[in-house]
């Protein structure tokens, strides 16, 4: 059977898209999944970042579509997690150098070989945004808690709805305590806005800058405070029911503590 | 040896010249007898001077040639040499004499190498096939220079909406030549070259020099570069600072997992099949 074929996105640039497809992959990864991720954002990479991977680049998604070497060639495996693979990006070409249909068929080949094919897009939605979607069979829209992300997404939703594309929310960078004192929006705020099934909720933990700029999927260190929550949402993509941990209807103490078990 | 200067032609000795350099000079100039008229010219001599008949005979030759051979430098024992041949002895050679300048001959790697670069074997046993599939049907290592192609498959696109040309600056087929950049490369810009690529700036993460030939950085060296992308395996990539992303000589691929600051220019070159690094002074490369 294909494996699922799922397109991160969120409209606006810097909410979370990269930092969470490396963190989902690698937490699918860590349960057994054989998962490709896919970098889309052709001309502006920064996957390979993420994950620490960027000497390790020798051919590229876009020499892939253009015939010039073969899939298994430009994917990279992940030293941590064997069954982890990136495909990045170009960062010499720009987003026309791949068509629609040429994306359709490249995910398409990844998800025979792999359970879960992670496509990273572009911020925006022109022709990188549609490129990304066009592989995609279902997308989770990244947002923060936010006005201006929220409206962002939304119009996301509904590029995805246009296109029939079953899809799910995250809600990235809540600070427990804001939303307490009243001065950041609730994840209720957010999901009346955007009527989208939550998928999950990551605290905004500083531990992300840290991973993030040491090349390391925070998934691989269980001591990490955000690597269960990764997990956990990994698990509910797979499709068992966990419910939400809510952050915002708690007192100090257990919100603290909640941090720890949130998601 | 015979060179042209700013101030004339001259007439290069080595320490070890004989009869045979004085007829391979006359050689070189009988093919074309009149190039070097009316030239003024100086005899250097690193070593003892040479038999005098031979020079004499091959003073005449010289003359004969219209150019005005007035004077000679090298050692004192120069001077009564010189004088026997009713020419100015001119003192000790006026600077060290180069003996080999933009003459490529095989390379000898004399200094001890530091461990920094590390091939890929595993990672890039694919790649490798690819690129040796590539050179024996005689194409370039890197498929990178394919803009026939890639100006069909934009072509195709263009009903999509407006196309963007390739971030390629300097593209010169043919010919081998040096392709001089001043200023930063950033991430995205891309150098190709058949032959040599000079950058005088840093080139950023994510920028790309290719090149037929060597490549030179009179700065830092952070991003790609691949030096003999067609196959020469004697190419060099040099750098004040060379901290790249990845390496890539002839078909060797190199990365370096360490986070590594030189204080010293270096250079990198294929020795035993895989990318060296070592500093550009020790390295004994010219």
């Amino acid at each position: 059977m294909a494996g699922r074929r799922i397109v991160i996105t969120s409209g606006k640039g810097g909410v979370g898209k990269t930092t969470t497809t490396a963190n989902l992959g690698a937490a699918l990864a860590k349960r057994g999944y054989k998962v490709v991720l896919v970098d889309t954002d052709i001309g502006l990479r920064n996957l390979d970042l993420v994950l620490g991977v960027e000497k390790r680049i020798v051919f590229d998604l876009v020499e892939v579509v253009e015939g010039r070497c073969q899939v298994r060639q430009a994917l990279i495996r992940d030293k941590r997690f064997t069954s982890l693979h990136l495909l990045p990006a170009a960062q010499t070409r720009d987003k026309t150098a791949v068509s629609e249909a040429q994306m359709d068929a490249l995910i398409g080949e990844l998800a025979e070989e792999a359970d879960f094919v992670l496509i990273d897009c572009p911020a925006g939605i022109e022709h990188g945004f549609r490129n990304a979607v066009a592989g995609a069979r279902e997308g989770i829209v990244v947002t923060t808690p936010e006005v201006s992300a929220i409206r962002d997404a939304d119009r996301v939703v509904g590029k995805l709805k246009e296109r029939g594309l079953p899809h799910t929310l995250i809600v990235n960078r809540i600070r427990p305590e804001m939303v307490a004192s009243g001065e950041m929006m609730t994840v209720d705020d957010v999901r009346d806005v955007l009527r989208t099934e939550i998928l999950g909720i990551i605290p905004d933990d500083e531990e992300v800058i840290d991973t993030t700029n040491r090349g390391e999927p925070l998934v691989l260190d269980p001591n990490q405070r955000l690597a269960p929550i990764y997990l956990k949402i990994a698990r509910r993509l797979e499709g068992e029911k966990i419910p939400l941990t809510r952050l915002e209807s708690q007192t100090f103490l257990t919100k603290l503590f909640s941090i720890w078990k949130a998601g | 040896m015979l060179r042209g200067t700013k101030s004339g032609l001259e007439f290069v000795f080595a320490a070890d010249a004989g009869d045979a350099v004085l007829s391979d000079l006359t050689a070189r100039l009988s093919e074309r007898p009149d190039f070097y008229r009316g030239s003024r010219a100086t005899a250097i001599f690193q070593g003892a001077p040479l038999e005098s008949d031979a020079f004499a005979g091959f003073l005449d030759t010289v003359r004969a040639h219209g150019i005005d051979l007035h004077g000679v430098y090298g050692a004192a024992e120069l001077g009564p040499f010189a004088e026997r041949h009713a020419l100015a002895y001119l003192g000790e050679p006026p600077r060290p004499v180069v003996t080999s300048l933009g003459q490529r001959r095989p390379r000898k790697v004399v200094a001890a190498l530091t461990e920094r670069a590390r091939s890929l074997e595993a990672d890039f046993a694919g790649a490798r096939e690819d690129i040796a599939r590539r050179r024996a049907r005689g194409e370039t290592s890197v498929a990178k220079p394919d803009f026939a192609k890639a100006a069909a498959i934009r072509a195709g696109a263009a009903s999509a909406g407006p196309t963007v040309a390739p971030p390629v600056l300097t593209v010169t087929p043919g010919t081998p030549a040096t392709l001089y950049h001043r200023g930063t490369l950033r991430g995205g810009q891309i150098l190709q070259q058949i032959g040599n690529i000079v950058v005088v700036g840093d080139v950023n993460p994510g920028a790309e020099l290719v090149a037929s030939g060597d490549i030179l950085v009179f700065g830092a060296l952070r991003g790609t570069a691949h030096a003999g992308a067609q196959g020469d395996t004697a190419a060099r990539v040099a750098a004040l600072e060379l901290a790249p992303t990845q390496l890539r000589i002839a078909t060797c691929i190199a990365a370096d997992d360490v986070k590594h600051k030189a204080r010293e220019p270096e250079v990198a070159f294929i020795r035993d099949e895989r990318i060296a690094i070592a500093p550009y002074a020790k390295a004994g490369l010219r």
